[in-house]
């Protein structure tokens, strides 16, 4: 057993884990279910998380890699019942149908906006490659980046 | 689903080359974990130890000197693309990792790591190998430098000690009169046919032969017979010709899911000859 | 000229609710990681189960040694088939055939089944447990191709038929189902042969249509335990009550007893209809006394379910006018180890693989074959996508060899509105040519400049049985619940009914709850399936809160002592003694305090859906391509669709169905495909079997709605969510073979393939 300090969502945690422990499995067991697993294989993004602001497979990290380090995951992202504007925006562009993709497609879009406040389709499209939706044909996806950007698609 | 192992954290290399050393075929390197990790789970490898090398603080740097580039063993793709040295001194090298797999791959994942796996299909061999790149690794008898050519040996092999760790690749820094260019061919995750090429041009000409490498598509990046091409025009249809054609004998193709080998031999003809016109174009 | 987009402005405006772009019901659930899926659930003292799994293709098994595993920390049980059988449990489920075993029992007839079951405190446990466990296997011949298992000689997978429980695509088949063969059936009128010796031109092909896995990013997985002897399953299931029968079958128990329910489902498209590994979990919680949980990876989903993969020998008849003379289709369909819906997918592709033409003479031939593969069953257009591409490409074939324009000889052959298309089946509710030239507009057929086009139109009967039942609560606050057992698979249909309901209503959307996919509460829906949801379930739902506005009356009829027939109908209540009463009033003044209003309603064969199908489902859609001739890479450029939906309830839920489908039916003609080389699947993972992308997104994208209120549901409307992506693997055949000279006859069209279909052509050139 080892123990690790990280800040999740914001707020400071201590918890215990074993070497093989995967950060999706640690967030899922916290209770925070809203990261994924699809593929197991770091294509897909369903299992997207911020580790320190950048995005990772958590299907595919160490959870004793969050240790010292900040972790954000869907959960985190609306504060005190305001929805961020990435999540309005998908209601507002129904830039989803069974929701499962959903949680890694909006981290993965604030790690864009984070860099990149204000990018074209194209750029949103190339970000966004490795987290596949099978529902929506993706359209109204690149329509809600660019929405919450501010860049009415 | 992953089974039990225990991860050493080292933080310096002399602790990792002594893990290594204690630990022997126990043990696996740990980098960004991207293709380990995804080999420990689906059950091609196990390891009862992983040694973890990130905490490593001079693995962690890109240093450019005078004609050098030096890349630590634990900087990422994700680093690669937007440091600003590197975007400055090795464009198409910064170009390329950023086509390199997805943006969590790119976080996470070391260049170092994807040298040390050495899967044919990778990006970023040919055009090291083309920029005439090395590699440093430390072990017990301490640190040896030789040419990426000479380092990767075979499909997931290389010439890496039982007790040496990677600890850099250089990089030389091009001449003000070089130019490089790489293309790729990919119909599934990773690429199926990589073509790098690195030349001096003198006005619209070829000084000297250029260098041209073939990846992904073979066991190991292969190197094209160039010698006709020194002093060519680029713009010249025979040029490209000639370049396709000795690409194509260059290769051993290994049929996969993305292609048979007949298919592939005609791809790597159709990339050299784009990466001749990406080279052309600046 | 179809209506474009906002439909008939005149026959909008009739509607507060209905035919808006209302925001999804499980909107803010989703976007904020809150939406519960089955794979979320856990209860306390919960185990969990991991699969051992066959590395044979066909053996028997000799024994299964699980000494070593049984001793490994934790474990609970090792479970086999024999285990079940021993413990009077029935191993074997299917709606159609009870053939397909929860654990393999004595035998194994693919490579990837399930054989035992470990049960331990962790997964991890269980994974560790799970690597001891030896299997001793005595093979046995394979076969993997569809043409070859039909060949005498061939090994056979089902020497005893299991018992056969149901009818579905059954009852299109004539001639003994032998050797390999699951399902036959055929589709005859007419005198073919004599319109075959007559004809001005004969078209005639080979044609394939690949294996596909639906990927839906849910993998299966479940949750069971038992609750003072009755069964509760939590599950990925589409359709709940499927499985509640497969379920009380399996534990001898009465259908009150097993209650399943499916939260939110990570995407469905047909491959979590029917029961999948319920039973083996159930089994588990059954003979190990704990709720336990299963939960597939994608690899192991992808060695549960397929889709049919299709060989297609077609030949069609013309005139010198383009006129259909006569069409032959023979299809075998692979359909792997198993029966699943197999004979379904089966007599869908013989009921549409010809399309929706005028043909004086037609005979269909379809098998559906047992192979040593992954068991297949439905997928989005069942039987559609597979049979389609025969029928369409040989118009295009023909049109190039006649000299008509494609479109013109389609608009020459095609069904009009009312006519029938299937003797003693609904007449076309739709009219095809209207849509067909509004797609081909927006085209801008021919092409121009190196892009190409291919379009193409299809109808499918959709639902076999429209029984589906709902109830609607009206409580004493003006507000309303919906009970449905129709499953959300994100397909919206929680937010299409309740717009339904408050329609029907006169209430605002946020008055309006839904409660759905779990047999324990809801009453009664045969399936989530087949694109139903909206006609059939909706129907349902409107009857419902009929029955529950007639409840309110005759309670204001009695609060103000009148004659139940001096109560009228106002838009949110009641109109009595010339004064408007809300359904709150009328509640608490019948009860006193509190109370509510139950409604019911329901839907089968016969009333309001005289004539089967319910409805055609409309496929029409098209593409514009370009090909890079260097390498093969075919690349859509432009993706038009016409919605043939009726009346968009929602049309941005209709939009979103429509692109959907048309880019699974994009991934299928270009990328998809399950690749068996020698009697192992090579691709079961992500990686290597490629779904479409961001970057796989044509550039240009028109999804048009026709709305002609010809629909049987609610509101005119008829169902969507197939039909875009039937006729796409076809248009993009059809595009390749204009842009290269050479039709492409097996999909999906990968690079190297158009590649050498253009080295094949240039070398016939140069001869
Ligand atoms: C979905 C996906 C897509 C991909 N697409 C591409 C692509 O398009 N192009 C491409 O080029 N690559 C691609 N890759 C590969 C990716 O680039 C590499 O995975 C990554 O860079 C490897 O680095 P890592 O730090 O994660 O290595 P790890 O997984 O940590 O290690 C990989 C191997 O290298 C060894 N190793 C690591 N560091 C050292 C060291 N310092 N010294 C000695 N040995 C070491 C490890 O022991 C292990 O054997 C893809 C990978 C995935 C998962
Ligand atoms: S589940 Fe992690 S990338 Fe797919
Ligand atoms: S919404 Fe279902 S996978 Fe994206």
């Amino acid at each position: 057993m080892r123990q690790i300090s990280l800040r999740l969502n914001g707020v400071a945690r201590t918890v215990e884990i074993e070497d093989q422990v995967l950060l999706v499995e640690l967030v899922r067991s916290l209770g925070l279910t809203g990261t994924k697993v699809s593929c197991d294989t770091e294509v897909c993004g369903a299992c997207t998380v911020l580790l320190d602001g950048r995005p990772v497979s958590a299907c595919t990290t160490l959870a004793l890699e969050a240790d010292g380090r900040s972790v954000l995951t869907i959960e985190g992202l609306a504060k005190a019942n305001q929805l961020h504007p990435l999540q309005q925006a998908f209601i507002d562009n129904f830039a989803f149908q069974c929701g499962f993709c959903t949680p890694g497609m909006i981290l993965a879009a604030k790690a864009l906006l984070d860099e990149r406040p204000s990018p074209t389709a194209e750029e949103v499209r190339r970000w966004m490659e490795g987290n596949i939706c099978r529902c929506t044909g993706y359209q109204s996806i690149v329509d809600a980046v660019l929405d919450a950007a501010g860049r009415r698609p | 689903m992953l089974r039990r192992f225990e991860v050493h954290r080292a933080t310096s290399v002399e602790e990792a080359v002594d893990l290594r050393v204690r630990y022997g075929d126990d043990a696996a390197v740990y980098a960004g974990g991207t293709e380990l990790l995804l080999a420990m789970k689906l059950g091609i490898a196990r390891w009862a130890h992983l040694i973890d090398v990130k905490p490593i603080r001079e693995l962690s740097r890109v240093a450019v000197a005078r004609d050098t580039v030096r890349i630590g063993a634990t900087v990422t793709h994700w680093d690669l693309e937007r440091h600003p040295d590197v975007t400055r001194v090795l464009p198409a090298l910064a170009r390329l990792e950023a086509s390199v797999a997805n943006v969590r791959v790119r976080a996470a994942g070391t260049l170092a790591g994807n040298i040390a796996f050495a899967e044919p299909h990778a990006d970023p061999p040919a055009l090291l190998v083309a920029l005439g790149a090395r590699v440093v690794a430390r072990g017990r008898r301490g640190e040896r430098t030789l040419p990426l050519e000479e380092f990767v040996t075979g499909m997931y092999q290389t010439a890496l000690g039982g007790d040496e760790i990677l600890t850099a690749v250089e990089v030389p820094v091009p001449a003000p009169d070089a130019r490089a260019a790489y293309v790729k061919f990919q119909v599934l995750e990773r690429p199926s046919v990589g073509v790098a090429i690195v030349a001096k041009v003198n006005g619209a000409s070829f000084a000297g032969p250029p260098a041209v490498v073939v990846g992904a598509v073979d066991e190991l990046p292969r190197r094209v017979d160039t010698a006709a091409l020194a002093g060519a025009s680029l713009a010249d249809a025979r040029v490209a010709d000639a370049l396709a054609a000795s690409a194509r004998a260059a290769v051993s193709p290994v049929a996969d899911l993305a292609g048979s080998e007949e298919y592939k031999r005609h791809l790597v003809g159709v990339f050299a000859r784009r990466a001749l016109t990406a080279l052309a174009a600046g | 000229m179809p209506a474009r987009e906002d439909g008939d402005p005149v026959e909008r405006t009739r509607f507060r609710v209905a035919g808006t772009e209302a925001r999804r019901a499980d909107g803010v659930a989703k976007v904020t990681g809150a939406a519960r899926f089955t794979v979320d659930l856990s209860v306390p003292g919960m185990a969990h189960a991991v699969m051992v799994r066959s590395t044979r293709a066909h053996a028997r098994i000799l024994g299964i040694e699980r000494e070593a595993a049984e001793r490994m920390p934790g474990v609970l049980a090792v479970l086999a088939g024999a285990d079940l059988v021993a413990a009077g449990l029935h191993p074997y489920y299917g709606h159609v055939v009870l053939d397909h075993p929860a654990l393999a029992v004595g035998s194994v007839r693919y490579h990837g089944e399930p054989v035992a079951l470990v049960v331990a405190e962790t997964k991890l446990q269980a994974a560790e447990a799970a690597d001891l466990v030896e299997v001793r296997y005595e093979d046995l011949p394979a076969v993997i191709d569809a043409d070859e298992a039909l060949r005498p000689g061939a090994p056979i997978l089902h020497h005893e038929r299991g018992q056969r429980v149901g009818d579905e695509g059954m009852d299109q088949g004539e001639g003994a189902l032998e050797g390999n063969v699951c399902a036959i059936a055929r589709v005859q009128w007419g005198d073919v042969d004599a319109a075959f010796a007559k004809a001005h031109l004969v078209v005639e092909g080979e044609y394939r249509y690949p294996m596909l896995y639906g990927y839906a990013m849910e993998p299966y997985n479940a949750l069971a335990f038992f609750d003072q002897g009755d069964l509760v399953v939590y599950s990925t299931a589409q359709h709940v009550y499927m499985v509640r029968r497969d379920l009380a079958r399996m534990f001898d128990l009465p259908l009150a007893r097993v209650r399943v329910s499916a939260p939110y489902v990570g995407g469905g498209y047909g491959t979590k209809s029917y029961t999948k590994i319920e039973g083996a979990c159930a089994m588990a919680a059954h003979l190990t006394g704990r709720a336990v949980k299963l939960d597939l990876s994608v690899e192991e989903a992808m060695l549960t379910t397929r889709s049919d993969s299709s060989h297609i020998r077609c030949r069609s008849a013309f005139d010198r006018d383009g006129l259909l003379l006569a069409r032959e289709f023979d299809i075998v369909l692979n359909s792997g180890a198993y029966t699943d819906n197999s004979p379904l997918v089966n007599s869908k592709t013989a009921n549409r693989c010809f399309g929706p033409y005028r043909i004086p003479s037609l005979r269909v031939v379809s098998r559906s074959v047992f192979t040593n593969t992954v068991p297949a069953s439905s997928l989005r257009g069942f039987g559609a996508p597979q049979g389609n591409i025969g029928g369409e490409l040989q118009m295009d074939e023909a049109a190039e060899k006649l000299g008509i324009d494609p479109v013109e000889l389609r608009l020459r052959n095609l069904a009009g509105p009312g006519e029938a298309i299937l003797p003693g089946k609904r007449p076309l509710d739709a009219d095809l040519r209207e849509d067909l030239r509004c797609l081909v507009a927006s085209l801008e057929w021919p092409g121009t400049g190196g892009v190409s086009v291919g379009f193409g139109v299809s109808a499918s009967d959709a639902g076999a049985y429209p029984t589906s039942t709902a109830a609607v609560r009206i409580h004493a606050d003006d507000s309303a619940t919906l009970f449905t057992g129709s499953t959300e698979l994100g397909q919206g249909s929680r937010t299409v009914l309740c717009q339904i309901v408050a329609e029907e209503l006169g209430l605002s959307l946020e008055r309006v709850a839904i409660v759905g996919g779990d047999t324990g509460v809801v009453p009664y829906e045969r399936t989530t399936g087949a694109s139903r949801t909206t006609t059939v379930t909706g129907r349902a739902v409107q009857e419902a809160c009929r029955d529950a506005r007639r409840r309110v009356r005759e309670l204001a009829a009695q609060n103000e002592k009148v004659d139940v027939a001096a109560v009228e109908d106002a838009p949110a209540g009641v109109r009595v003694k010339d004064r408007e009463r809300s359904y709150g009033e009328v509640i608490e003044g019948w009860f006193g305090a509190g109370g509510e209003v139950l409604g019911h309603g329901s839907v089968r064969r016969g009333e309001g859906f005289a004539q089967m199908p319910p409805f055609w489902e409309i496929g029409c859609s098209g593409v514009r391509l370009s090909v890079d001739r260097e390498t093969g890479v075919a690349r859509v450029e432009k993706l038009v669709t016409v919605g043939d939906v009726g009346f968009a309830i929602n049309p941005a839920l209709v939009h979103g169905q429509d692109l959907g489908a048309a880019t699974m039916g994009m991934g299928a003609a270009l990328r998809e495909e399950l690749v068996y080389e020698g009697e192992q699947l090579v691709n079961p993972n992500v990686v290597d079997y490629r779904v479409p992308r961001f970057s796989d997104q044509p550039p240009e994208i028109d999804l048009m709605l026709a709305e002609r209120h010809d629909g049987a549901g609610p509101f005119g409307a008829k169902g969507a969510g197939e039909g875009a992506g039937n006729t796409i693997g076809s248009s993009v055949a059809a595009a390749i073979g204009r842009a290269i000279g050479v039709f492409p006859h097996e999909l999906p069209a990968t690079p190297e393939r158009v590649w050498r279909l253009l080295r094949e052509r240039d070398e016939r050139a140069r001869r």
